[in-house]
């Protein structure tokens, strides 16, 4: 964080530090002394300028994606957007029943319980769901979106078979079987039979019983 | 360092000269940036693909049983393409796997295309107007004859509300006949009568969130894990978010529900009255009764007299757990454990189905499973109820509240009170005296009609008596007797082979209509599809009957809103009161539970209840203003064994039994292949001792005989069974286990004793 701050202002000074040269007015066989090696001006006046027009903002906006890469694994992350809250605030919330809650308080997932979940499986899910992250930040910055938010993909089985599929407890039960390749081809959904996830778009619409208990911003 | 002073020096004469240049420069690096970041967004808009595969989701019912779940249908180019449980639905998108496999229903192979008439033996097609034409023939041809008493219909808990209540009208002021009856007799007769003697009116007190607050279930004679999966998924979301939770399942069999429950009592069939009269006894012996409730709210009564507390307490005695425990296969311990749960929880909620309903004892079962919420204060509070659970769509709101039963009226009327015909003939604008004071034919009775003749013509709609009626056998014959008519959405059932018309039905979605589920619920299914070839909605069917028997002044109301509208107005006439539930707010709305007096009104969760139930005199708290004293009735149940006790000649009693995925005797569910595959054929479960004395193995072809009939079907060793008895699922067509399955009935509600047949079972070697 303090890293890429640096950066930044670094950036900036340097940025306009190249703008106020003339590349085209400046001298060739000027030489500056830097200590151990003198070198022509005019290269180190370029030097500067591919630093603070590359090399910063590369540097910064790598730092940037980083950082919001991994911040969005965490549940903290999901919960800085105002309109996530009424799903973190449920999560944490130990009197709740929703699935993510019974989750959560039983630590079947010990962390980043909002990305777990979230995320297809392999490379490609992780890209998606960061696409998927990236798109709500571009929705939200720019309020774009209104409230109650409803996902656009749909959830898929395998988040949860790759947990449950297998068990004692999960394999016990007839209807896992007789509903086998329905529940892989996500033709019917987990849901269906395990009930809500999280608040209902009801409890999330602006002026409902529970929409200020929801959204209260976390300590 | 140097190198700035340099460059500085340079720089100084030029500093304030921006150019256009750079002007333009600058504007053209932000606009760059503003479109490469519009760019990555709207390229995200596009790859973040809506994984949406239907064009509609659109607000149903399920089909199948009478928990009601609320289900999201998804429609592409005029299909169901899938199924979702509604979030937002007293259910809280909560379904099972019978309900995800809704989208198969609507192209299930085997529908009934055309009318069908019996020439020389065979069903062969025939014309809408053919066949009506042939039905109302001989319907007037008998009415003539030998009176409207000849006649009958036999309904359905799966008709929609306006079909069950147009069949009704049509038939006790229309033809003037109450032999209107149906399939709800075999499953909620008992629950019926067991409520209207206590409460003084039908249909539960409570709700299904009720299960959201309790902190003791006491299941008894309920399969709830296979037979009713979101509310048992419900009671399970409650224990796990609250482990001090009990859950108490009572029944003969170790069943899913047993195997989720914290204490199971697998008592001996037939014997469960003694249970609950000793958990009385204790409640009283140890002192945990409420006396200040009972004080308020509490009359008690022998059936007969009134009765006081000092009579119950009595009539107790011989109900000690230590007397009784043998009897009842379980131990005094356990009894005395149970009673002091249920007394003392926060919040106890009772839940029970056939286990109580199909017995002989039946309403006596149930007036003391409401007597012991009575005696404990255990009603009327978040939690505390005692619910009995549905097993048909629309028994409770179809059938029970417009009284389509032979011995009932709507809204809680009965035929035999003349102050009751009267209101409902002025109602109804037809002449005093139209409707008849004689009951009608109760289910098991109709059928004995058909069989000697009393009964000449008979109408049977969506449902499959061949199938579901006990000692079928006999019951076949009685058909082939009568002039039976059979409306159904599917080919070749056990009834239709022994019919004289067949009407192809529509099914689920194919036609619009209310039903009322468990918790006094009422909710809409649209239609969505239309019915295949010439199918169609039994409504359709009962008007144009009504027209050709020449009562189209009567049936004027034609369209299912028609119908539901009068029917509203109506209901306005009795404690029953739903006017204010509208086909507009039905279509908005998540299903609204009555009374609901007005549309302004939320309806009414909890009954009897102060600030909920608008009938309720404010300030009483808790009223139960369906008796003349706004007072609830417990009653003194003696108990009597059950006919079909166990001999030398029958060893061992036979129970049938319920699975999770199919629904009833499987018309629908088992021509699903995935549902079919899953279950398999039926079989006799038996425990190994059993099993062992009996020399039969899993596998092996056994006879199951009782008086009422033999069934051949194949064995199956299990610790599920309780030694002494055999169980048998009741969905297998091919198994048809109801032909051996006893007929007894109890003498109030009338409902037919499936669980309780005393059997022989013997090994059958090829």
């Amino acid at each position: 964080m303090a890293l890429g701050t640096l950066m930044c202002i670094l950036g900036i000074i340097f940025c306009i530090r190249t703008a106020r040269t003339r590349f085209d007015r400046a001298d060739s066989n000027k030489e500056v002394n830097l200590g151990i090696t003198r070198i022509p001006a005019l290269t180190l006046a370029r030097l500067l300028a591919f630093v603070s027009l590359i090399v910063f903002p590369a540097g910064a906006v790598f730092l940037a994606n980083y950082h919001t890469f991994e911040g969005v694994h965490e549940v903290r992350g999901c919960a800085s957007c105002h309109v996530m809250l009424p799903m973190v605030n449920d999560l944490q919330d130990p009197k709740s029943g929703t699935l993510a809650a019974r989750h959560y308080k039983n630590r079947w997932i010990a962390e980043d319980q909002c990305y777990t979940c979230h995320s297809d499986y392999g490379l490609a899910g992780n890209l998606e769901a960061k696409m998927t992250g990236f798109r709500h930040l571009a929705r939200y910055t720019t309020h774009t979106y209104h409230e109650p938010i409803q996902a656009r993909v749909r959830f898929d089985n395998k988040n949860c078979l790759n947990c449950h599929a297998g068990t004692p407890k999960f394999e016990a039960v007839q209807s896992h079987h007789t509903a086998h390749e329905r529940l892989v081809s996500n033709e019917m959904i987990c849901l269906n039979c395990h009930g809500q996830a999280h608040p209902t778009s009801v409890q999330r619409t602006p002026g409902s019983a529970d929409y200020a208990r929801l959204m209260e911003r976390m300590k | 360092m140097s190198a700035e002073v340099s460059s500085e020096d340079e720089n100084k004469s030029t500093s304030s000269d921006i150019t256009r240049r750079d002007v333009l420069f600058t504007l053209g690096g932000l606009g760059a940036a503003i479109g490469a970041g519009a760019a990555m967004w709207g390229g995200l808009e596009l790859m973040v693909r809506s994984r949406q595969t239907v064009d509609s989701w659109n607000k149903a019912v399920c089909r199948f049983c009478g928990t009601g779940c609320g289900v999201m249908v998804g429609m592409t180019d005029g299909r169901v393409v899938d199924v979702r449980g509604d979030e937002l639905a007293h259910n809280k998108g909560v379904i099972c796997i019978k309900g995800s496999m809704l989208p198969e229903l609507t192209r299930i192979s085997g529908r009934l295309r055309s009318p069908k008439i019996r020439k020389d033996g065979k069903l062969v097609d025939a014309s809408w107007d053919e066949a009506m034409g042939l039905v109302a023939a001989r319907f007037s041809e008998c009415i003539n004859q030998s009176g409207p008493d000849s006649v009958a219909f036999y309904g359905s808990g799966q008709l929609f509300t306006e079909e069950s209540y147009t069949a009704n009208k049509l038939f006790k002021a229309g033809i003037g006949t109450n032999n209107v009856d149906g399939n709800p007799r075999l499953c909620m007769a008992s629950a019926a009568s067991g409520y209207v003697s206590t409460f003084g009116k039908d249909e539960p007190p409570g709700c299904y969130a009720d299960a959201d607050y309790a902190d003791c279930f006491f299941l008894i004679g309920s399969n709830a894990y296979e037979c009713h999966q979101p509310i048992f998924e419900r009671i399970r979301q409650r224990k796990r978010a609250n482990p001090d939770t009990v859950i108490v399942c009572v029944d003969p069999r170790r069943t899913k529900t047993a195997e989720h429950s914290d204490i199971h009592l697998a008592v001996i069939p037939g014997t469960d009255l003694l249970l609950l009269n000793s958990m009385a006894f204790v409640i009283f012996d140890e002192g945990l009764h409420n006396q200040d409730f009972i004080d308020r709210h509490v009359r008690f009564s022998d059936g007969d007299h009134e009765a006081d507390q000092a009579a119950f307490r009595k009539f107790l005695q011989p109900y000690a757990p230590e007397k009784v425990a043998q009897e009842l296969g379980v131990s005094a311990a356990d009894i005395r454990r149970v009673a002091y749960l249920f007394a003392t929880s926060t919040a106890t909620m009772s839940l029970w189905t056939m286990g109580i309903n199909q017995r002989t004892q039946g309403t006596f079962l149930n007036n003391t499973i409401n007597s012991l919420h009575l005696i404990t204060g255990q009603i009327g509070r978040p939690g505390a109820t005692p619910f009995s659970l549905t097993g048909q769509p629309n028994a409770c709101g179809g059938v029970r509240d417009t009284g389509a039963l032979s011995h009932a009226l709507p809204g809680g009327r009965l035929v035999s009170n003349p102050q009751h015909r009267g209101e409902m003939e002025k109602i109804w604008n037809v002449p005093e005296g139209t409707i008849s004071g004689k009951p009608g034919f109760d289910a098991v009775n109709l059928f004995r009609a058909m069989e000697d003749g009393r009964v000449k013509a008979a109408l049977i709609m969506c449902t499959n008596p061949g199938a579901s009626l006990p000692a079928a056998g006999r019951y076949h014959a009685a058909m082939e007797k009568c002039f039976t008519v059979v409306s159904d959405a599917f080919e070749d059932s056990e009834t239709q082979r022994h019919a004289q018309v067949v009407l192809p039905a529509a099914l689920w979605i194919e036609k619009e209509g209310v039903t009322g589920q468990g918790e006094r619920r009422y909710q809409l299914t649209p239609k969505l599809l239309n019915p295949p070839a010439q199918a169609r909605s039994d409504l359709q069917i009962l008007t144009d009957l009504a027209v050709r028997l020449g009562h189209d002044k009567l049936i004027a109301a034609r369209t299912p809103q028609a119908v539901w509208d009068e029917w509203r107005e109506v209901s306005a006439h009795s404690l029953y009161n739903f006017k204010g539930i509208t086909y507009d707010r039905l279509e908005k709305e998540r299903g609204i539970q009555w009374p609901c007096p007005s549309e302004d009104h939320p309806g009414t969760a909890r009954r009897y209840v102060e600030g909920e139930d608008p009938f309720v005199t404010k300030g009483a708290g808790i009223e139960f203003y369906g008796n003349h004293d706004k007072k609830a009735v417990v009653y003194l149940r003696p108990y009597a064994p059950s006919p079909e006790k166990t001999s030398a000649e029958y060893p061992l009693y036979l129970t049938t039994w319920p699975v999770l995925e199919q629904f009833h005797t499987g018309t629908m569910t088992d021509r699903i292949a995935e549902l079919h595959k899953a279950t398999g054929n039926a079989t006799f479960d038996l425990n190994p001792e059993d099993a062992h004395t009996l020399g039969v193995q899993t596998g092996d072809r056994v006879e199951v005989k009782s008086k009422y009939g033999t069934v051949l079907g194949q064995a199956r060793t299990t610790q599920a069974s309780r030694p002494g008895v055999i169980f048998a699922a009741f969905y297998d067509a091919k198994l048809l286990v109801n032909r051996a399955v006893a007929d007894n009935y109890d003498p109030t509600s009338k409902e037919p004793e499936f669980k309780v047949t005393a059997v022989s079972v013997r090994k059958v070697t090829a």
